[in-house]
């Protein structure tokens, strides 16, 4: 009997008895949808948030102080400086742009609205390191960065809180107590590492250490952290080495941290690949259930149709034949429930993609693996009933009413 | 001997082991040439179906040589025996045991699945035994579509199909009434006609009439290797 032959046999027979063969698959299905429904989000989850952090800056670089190595109780804890910044954006090759940065929360107004903001003293460089875009109104220049300009720009949100539809630019804001005129908003981004630009202003750094923050300490000025971004990905090393080795030489000793945005993102990947490993594998033990209950119903099966076994054992029939037989309908049977199961489990993971912001995906190679474990759990547990069956006694099979 | 079908040498069947010993058959001697159309009978527990299950190659014997046309089959592998079965034996059963899932000429094709016959010459095969049994209008019909002698003729069919050189028909009316019956032992009759040799194993004296040549078994031994058909009256009944 050839397999073609075999496998048509194995449909007849199965479908001869469609309810029983349905619920012996339903373990496979359900095995199948949810290892595919958790590769599936698993990744949509991945992809979402490799795609929030890559928003941040492709090839960013972040210097914050290390808080670590300060000593308790010996003066102030050591601070970088704005000088700092300005040597990296001049000696370090492989940077293309710094943004350095000091953050305050401050009361902010507009005539009778307040809220609690977080403001950001940054440079005009902080929009292509972040890759940001404005949606209406202008940024400010170099020249209104040196001369302490009381300008702002609003993070979409913010400005939407303030002013709600009407037009902020040109009107004057109060930030702590001082005066600022809004010049543009910038466009919504959202939230990524618990940062959301979209509820935050943004004034000229020197503006808000001198006016709003005091700032000076002896070198310079004081920033709470420094971002970078690299020529292209490829330097990504590069510049971090660069950075820290000139970090290093101006400030004495290694009291900072380097940190790629590129290694939170695989950091964050590899927690997610992790997470959705293990939801695989646990719905993977499911699939093992289901094996079993194939095992379960095909030895019922081979009880139940010793009659016909010892016919085709008597009409000629080899044990090698019975044994094809009952192994190809075991794995038919599987793989029919693996092809149904990793249908819903699409199916699943789509109807997600529809109502979460994930966009679940299901790689090819995942259904291709679904369906090959399928198989081979129905191979592995159909040997078992398939050798008792090829191994009956016709005359014992034969008799048996 | 060049003609001889069956030749059985010293056969004797043992089951079981010990104080439990059974001798199903002992001592067995017993030719059956080519063409002859016999029954086997016997009480039961006269050793008439281990005979039986012996020359169906179903089985082997304890001791003792078994010649099928003229080959020593009692010492062939399983492997070997399932193609004897499937090629030089045709098997019809007291219950039919056609497969329920598949019409008249599936069943009667699946021993033709297991010989490697090409599909096309399966289906000309099966059709022509089929309408050799009577069946060519019940062709696509499933057994539970079927009569009981229209069961059996396709199991007739079934038996038949790989052109065998030895029909075994077990009790083959067992289950059928007089008149349904007489149409399956005419077809045996007009299949010992045309040259195959025919043995049956059967209880009832009318069955074992329609042969030529009876083989009485009692105790495990031959008591009558050759009693014509008219003479069994003269026997103590089962």
């Amino acid at each position: 009997m050839n397999p073609l032959e075999n496998i048509k046999m194995a449909v007849k027979t199965l479908t001869a008895n469609k309810l029983r063969s349905t619920l012996t698959v339903l373990g496979i299905v359900i095995g199948n949808a949810s290892v595919v429904a958790m590769i599936g989000i698993g990744q949509g989850a991945q992809t979402f948030t490799q795609e929030r952090v890559e928003s941040l800056g492709a090839n960013l670089l972040y210097v914050f102080m290390d808080g670590q190595g300060s000593e308790v109780g010996a003066g102030d804890p050591p601070q970088l400086l704005l000088s700092d910044a300005e040597a990296i954006a001049a000696q370090a090759p492989a940077v293309k742009l710094v943004s350095p940065m000091i953050s305050a929360s401050l009361t902010v107004n507009y005539q009778s609205r307040t809220t609690k903001a977080t403001v950001q003293g940054i440079t005009p460089d902080f929009l292509p390191v972040r890759n940001m875009q404005m949606t209406t109104g202008r940024f400010w220049d170099e020249v209104a960065q040196r001369q302490d300009a009381t300008v702002v720009v609003l993070g979409a949100e913010l400005s939407q809180k303030l002013f709600n539809r009407t037009n902020p630019i040109g009107q004057e804001i109060q930030i702590g107590d001082r005066s600022f005129q809004v010049i543009g908003v910038l466009q919504r981004k959202g939230a990524a590492l618990g940062v959301n630009p979209d509820v935050n202003a943004f004034i000229p750094i020197t503006t808000m250490a001198n006016q709003l923050v005091g700032r000076s300490v002896p070198g310079g000025m004081s920033i709470d952290e420094i971002e970078i971004s690299a020529k292209d990905q490829a330097s990504i090393r590069a510049a971090a080495f660069q950075v820290t080795n000139i970090l290093t030489r101006l400030r004495g000793k290694q009291d900072f941290l380097v940190v790629a945005n590129k290694s939170v993102q695989d950091l964050l990947r590899q927690i997610t690949e992790a997470l959705s490993i293990m939801l695989a594998a646990i719905a993977g033990i499911s699939l093992l259930v289901g094996g079993i209950g194939i095992m379960n119903i095909m030895l019922v099966s081979v009880t139940e149709r010793t009659q016909e076994i010892g016919l085709r054992k008597a009409i000629g029939a080899p044990e090698q034949s019975i044994l094809q037989q009952f192994l190809i309908e075991a794995v038919t049977l599987s793989i029919a429930g693996g092809i149904i199961g990793i249908s819903i489990g699409v199916g699943s993971a789509v109807l997600v993609g529809v109502f979460t912001p994930l966009k679940p995906t299901v790689p090819f190679s995942a259904i291709v693996l679904a369906t090959g474990v399928s198989g081979g759990i129905g191979l592995i547990f159909g040997v078992v009933p398939a050798r008792q069956a090829a191994k009956l006694d016709p005359i014992v099979a034969l008799r048996r009413a | 001997m060049a003609n001889m079908m069956i030749r059985l040498e010293g056969i004797s069947k043992v089951y079981g082991m010990g104080e439990t010993l059974i001798h199903a058959l002992s001592g067995v001697d017993l030719s059956i040439k080519q063409g002859e159309y016999c029954a086997i009978m016997g009480s039961s527990g006269s050793g008439k179906s281990t005979m039986m299950n012996l020359i169906g190659c179903l089985d082997r014997p304890t001791t003792g040589a078994y010649y099928l046309d003229d080959e020593n089959v009692a010492e062939l592998t399983n492997t070997a025996l399932a193609r004897i079965r499937n090629l030089k034996l045709g098997f019809v059963f007291q219950q039919f045991h056609l497969l329920p899932q598949l019409t008249a000429l599936e069943n009667v094709m699946l021993p033709m699945v297991y010989a490697h016959v090409p599909p096309a010459e399966r289906l000309k095969r099966a059709t022509a035994a089929l309408v050799r049994v009577g069946l060519e209008n019940r062709l696509q019909n499933k057994p539970t579509q079927l009569s009981g002698g229209q069961q059996q003729r396709v199991a007739i069919a079934r038996s038949i199909v790989n052109q065998p050189l030895l029909l075994l028909a077990d009790e083959p009316t067992g289950a059928l009434d007089s008149h349904t019956t007489q149409e399956i032992l005419d077809i045996f009759t007009e299949l010992n006609r045309s040259g195959m040799t025919v043995v049956m194993v059967t209880h009832e004296a009318d069955v074992a009439r329609t042969t030529k040549r009876v083989i009485w078994f009692k105790d495990g031994q031959v008591l009558n290797p050759n009693l014509a058909p008219q003479e069994l009256h003269q026997l103590e009944r089962p």
